[in-house]
């Protein structure tokens, strides 16, 4: 649901009319990204009232549950009132900044992604930073060096992992570095009943940060790779770079100061686009590797299904995506001068 | 700063605002240090999520199971067989038309936190129930029957019921410590997950999303306090992922294992796997004809199983025994009625298994019921119409898919054509309530008295037309069966109950609305380098961990407790993870130096 949205808002004019002033552009891309979000506010809330199951039936599975009880529940949930009832008193909770009350934790649905955000963003965000290093990094040498034996194993490495199962991978490493090797943790962030603080469970939660991490990087940074090399293989024909050369500048630089800061525009709004999608993007590692993040969190809510905090995991991981968008066409045109002339 | 750079100065900044967050969960920095040596706590693996741990909230089995540990019922199911014991009362009496119980607390039990156990308590506990439903979402159902609950002294309890009944009302409801939770301005939202006060053999020190639950022992256990200082269950999403911390130390215990998994651990040095008793019933539900609960038809299921003749030719062309060894593995117990082999005074007994494997005369039923074998293999209904049926199973659960791939065939044999349908788990619950299958893989987890279940086959445990209302096992309903169930139901005499139940099983039994396979057993494995082995229920072939009460993990005792050997195996010795680290950082450096160092020229471009 995520990719389709990045696809919707990537959609629009991505490079404005040379002159068109700042104001003007990002009142249009903010209008946007305001459309965006009305329109995932009212799915987020009827899309997930298709799904099959009964919250209330789902909670008593398997227990003792007289039809009274169910009664009870079904009132404190407001799902004996009209759809469009329930739907009025949704978004006037939500102008309120309150997402509603999850029913299978009985807990404020912000409350309970505010909780699990933190470690989604530590494990997400550092994969990204790793991933987008590395992959510019071997995107712009592999396309300098095309054809060379390097381009050729780095792009066939990168495409081999990103084509590799992300749970399948996850095991594998959990396997040979966890349970085989025994040098990484097999789960979790912390070390289950610890009770350290400052530098030592730092140093705890980076142990258990490794594996996942490593997954993560391993199966995405192929895309920055790509990206990088596909744009900086454009530039290299430029007249530009024959000028630079002839004022007799060694070849990495070349590279640095002149073809790679331009190959870099396309590759940003890539960055940014996927950067949105992490946020939600990680629920197989956070399975395989017992991460405390959003993504079990949002299976739960899925297997009730429990419709506050499905819409709330919705509505936050979707607002996450439309303002990273936002930000991307931003960005475009701060490092774009011939975008900015007015 | 070329673009480039300030990319990844950017990103670099958002992570070093974004990690502290993460980092500091302020609950792991309240925890108190354990004070008892390392070694002798107790390392689980939490499966689930926890959704509370406020006994009147809390509903997943993840959850029900921490709170076993920490608060008793008033009667308690023993390890030996299940049976009766005292928990929280000494004894109890029930009046001669089986309406008044009365409960004896002992007057010298103390709560964890050394306050007087009392009568008092356990009439707050049910009282607090009655009076506020949002305190009914976990045990609101054990109170339907109760009209009053009363401390006459602080030793005495006495619960008057509506009817008479003999499954004990005090088996089921947990209670709760008065002087905390009456102090605490609405119980319903109080989280409980900090210093729990308790009259269970552990009790909760703290609850972190990220680094589990911490239990301690409790010292003031009526039992005594047990031989390890506490139990921690720490977050594991993936079972294999488990399985490997096992191997590690990371963990003692681990169950819900698959016979894969199981196999796999069986010869591991340090380690012992357990296949105990199993407390649920596999079966492949048969729709009868589905009704709501004032008899009017709903669901689309194949009409042709109206015919009860035809429904037990497809029971008796199912082989059990083999779905059992191929999918199975074997570990489990062959099935007769729906009690498993785990509750013996109760489980239905083997002299009339006529609906057992047997396909000559299955379709010998057939022959004579009028079911004609076309010149295809296929037989017709009545209508003429080929039997064509569906076969719907749960697309979270491989095994109904093994199983299906044995079905069909087998179904095939007595000229039943079957296609097999795999469905989302919610999708499964909805087609079933509403009778929108013909047969679907089921199964229930029981608890050892066996009322509930069967109150869940009689005519008003059918639904209404929307899904809501009561819940029913197979939408079976028989005046006759609602005749033996309120019989039993508050029939004193356990052997005379015993009976009663025996023919209410018999009677689903040979409706053939609900052909049980088997008992899976509960696969389980433990470090026995580091505890000696549990206390499991019952005594013989019995499960450590899902125990009905909390003797597994209480009897666990530690190796001597000097073993400290597997502690270092986890991982904590810094220099095993450290040199790795640190040669893989200096060698990366090294190559990106040289690489940066290289001075090209344009000349030298291929």
């Amino acid at each position: 649901m995520t990719q389709l949205l990045v696809d919707e808002a990537a959609a629009p004019v991505r490079a404005p009319r040379r002159g068109s002033s700042w104001l003007r552009y990002i009142g249009l891309k903010a209008g946007g990204a305001a459309v965006s979000l009305v329109m995932v506010v009212m799915l987020g809330f009827f899309a997930f009232r298709i799904l099959p199951g009964d919250p209330v039936r789902s909670l008593a599975d398997g227990r003792q549950v007289t039809a009274e009880q169910m009664d009870i529940l079904r009132r404190q949930y407001g799902l004996d009132q009209p759809m469009l009832v329930q739907f009025w008193r949704y978004l006037t909770d939500l102008f309120q900044g309150k997402l509603g009350e999850s029913y299978t934790y009985n807990r404020p649905v912000m409350e309970l992604i505010l909780d699990r955000i933190g470690p989604t963003l530590l494990l997400t965000g550092t994969a990204a930073l790793l991933s987008v290093v590395l992959g510019l990094w071997l995107g712009q040498r592999a396309a300098w060096r095309r054809g060379s034996a390097f381009d050729k194993a780095q792009t066939g490495i990168a495409l081999v992992f990103w084509s590799v199962p992300t749970f399948w991978l996850g095991l594998l490493l959990l396997l040979i570095f966890g349970g085989g090797l025994r040098w990484f943790p097999t789960g979790g962030m912390v070390t289950a009943g610890s009770t350290e603080t400052g530098l030592p469970l730092i140093w705890d939660v980076a142990r258990h940060l490794v594996l996942p991490v490593l997954t993560l990087v391993a199966v995405v940074y192929a895309q920055y790779l790509m990206v990088m090399r596909a744009s900086l293989l454009e530039e290299m024909t430029s007249a530009y770079l024959v000028t630079a050369r002839a004022k007799g500048l060694r070849e990495d630089d070349v590279r640095r100061g002149h073809a790679v800061p331009n190959a870099l525009l396309p590759t940003v709004t890539l960055i940014f686009l996927t950067l949105g999608g992490l946020v939600g993007g990680a629920v197989t590692v956070e399975t395989v590797f017992s991460w405390p993040g959003l993504g079990y969190l949002t299976f739960q809510a899925l297997s009730a299904p429990d419709y506050p905090l499905l819409q709330g995991t919705f509505v936050v991981f979707s607002a996450i995506v439309v303002v990273m968008n936002f930000f991307a066409d931003v960005m475009y045109r701060v490092l774009d001068p011939r975008l900015r002339t007015a | 700063m070329t673009a480039q750079r300030k990319v990844a100065a950017g990103l670099l900044a958002g992570i070093v605002v974004l990690a502290p967050g993460a980092l500091a969960s302020p609950a792991i920095a309240a925890t108190t240090p354990a004070e008892a040596p390392a070694g002798t706590t107790l390392k689980l693996a939490l499966t689930a999520d926890i959704d509370s741990l406020n006994p009147f909230k809390a509903i997943l089995a993840s959850s029900t199971s921490i709170l076993a540990l920490q608060y008793q019922n008033l009667v308690a199911y023993g390890s030996e067989n299940n049976a009766e014991v005292p928990g929280m009362a000494e004894s109890w009496k029930t009046s001669d038309d089986g309406t008044v119980w009365t409960f004896h607390l002992p007057a010298d039990r103390e709560w964890s936190d050394g306050e007087p156990i009392t009568a008092q308590d356990a009439e707050w506990t049910f009282q607090a129930i009655q009076n506020n439903d949002e305190l009914k979402q976990a045990n609101g159902a054990l109170l339907t029957s109760v009209e009053k609950v009363e401390a006459t002294d602080d030793e005495t309890l006495v619960m008057t019921l509506a009817e008479p009944q003999a499954p004990n009302p005090g088996t089921q409801l947990p209670i709760m410590p008065e002087h905390v939770w009456s102090q605490v301005d609405d119980p319903a939202a109080f989280m409980n997950d900090t210093d729990a006060v308790g009259s269970g053999p552990f009790t909760v020190v703290n609850y972190d999303k990220t680094a589990g639950v911490t239990m301690k022992a409790n010292p003031n256990f009526w039992q005594g306090e047990a031989k390890i200082s506490g139990i921690t269950f720490a977050p594991y999403k993936n079972s294999d992922a488990a399985v490997q911390a096992l191997k590690t130390g990371e963990l003692d215990v681990v169950n819900g294992l698959t016979p894969a998994q199981f196999q796999a651990l069986e010869n591991e040095p340090g380690i012992t796997t357990n296949a105990g008793t199993g407390r649920r019933y596999q079966a492949i539900a048969i729709n009868p004809g589905t009704e709501t609960a004032d008899g009017t038809a709903m669901g689309d299921g194949n009409a042709a199983l109206h015919d009860v003749e035809l429904r037990r030719a497809i029971a008796m062309a199912i082989d059990s025994a083999t779905l059992l060894e191929k999918v199975m593995q074997g570990l489990g117990e062959e099935a007769t009625g729906e009690v498993p082999a785990a509750y013996p005074v109760y489980q239905m007994d083997d002299t009339d298994l006529s609906l057992a494997y047997d396909p000559e005369a299955a379709n010998a039923l057939l022959d004579t019921a009028g079911y004609p074998m076309g010149a295809d293999g296929l037989r017709v209904d009545k209508n003429g119409t080929p039997l064509e049926l569906r076969l719907m199973g749960r697309n979270t659960d491989p095994i109904h898919q093994q199983m299906a791939d044995y079905v069909k065939p087998w179904l095939k044999v007595i000229g039943i054509d079957v296609s097999t349908v795999m469905k989302a788990s919610a999708q499964v619950n909805d087609d079933s309530v509403l009778g929108n299958y013909d047969l679907y893989f089921t199964g229930w987890g029981m608890g050892p008295d066996p009322d509930f279940q069967l109150s869940m086959n009689q005519c008003s445990s059918r639904p209404n037309a929307d899904g809501t209302g009561a819940t029913s096992e197979n939408n079976f309903c028989s005046a006759d069966f609602d005749a033996l169930f309120l019989e039993q139901h508050s029939e004193l005499d356990q052997d005379t109950r015993s009976e009663l139940v025996n023919d209410a099983q018999q009677m689903i039994y040979d409706a053939a609305v609900n052909k049980v396979l088997y008992y899976a057993n509960a696969l389980e494995a433990y470090r026995s380098d580091r505890f000696e082995p549990f206390t499991t229920q019952p005594a013989q072939g019995g499960v450590i961990t899902g125990q009905n009460g909390p003797w597994g993990y209480y009897s666990a005792t530690p190796v001597g407790l000097a073993s400290t050997g597997s502690e270092s195996d986890a991982g904590g010795n810094p220099f095993v993870v450290g040199v790795p680290i640190a040669l893989a950082v200096i060698i990366g450096a090294g190559a990106f130096l040289f690489i940066r160092r290289r001075r090209s020229t344009a000349d030298e471009r291929a």
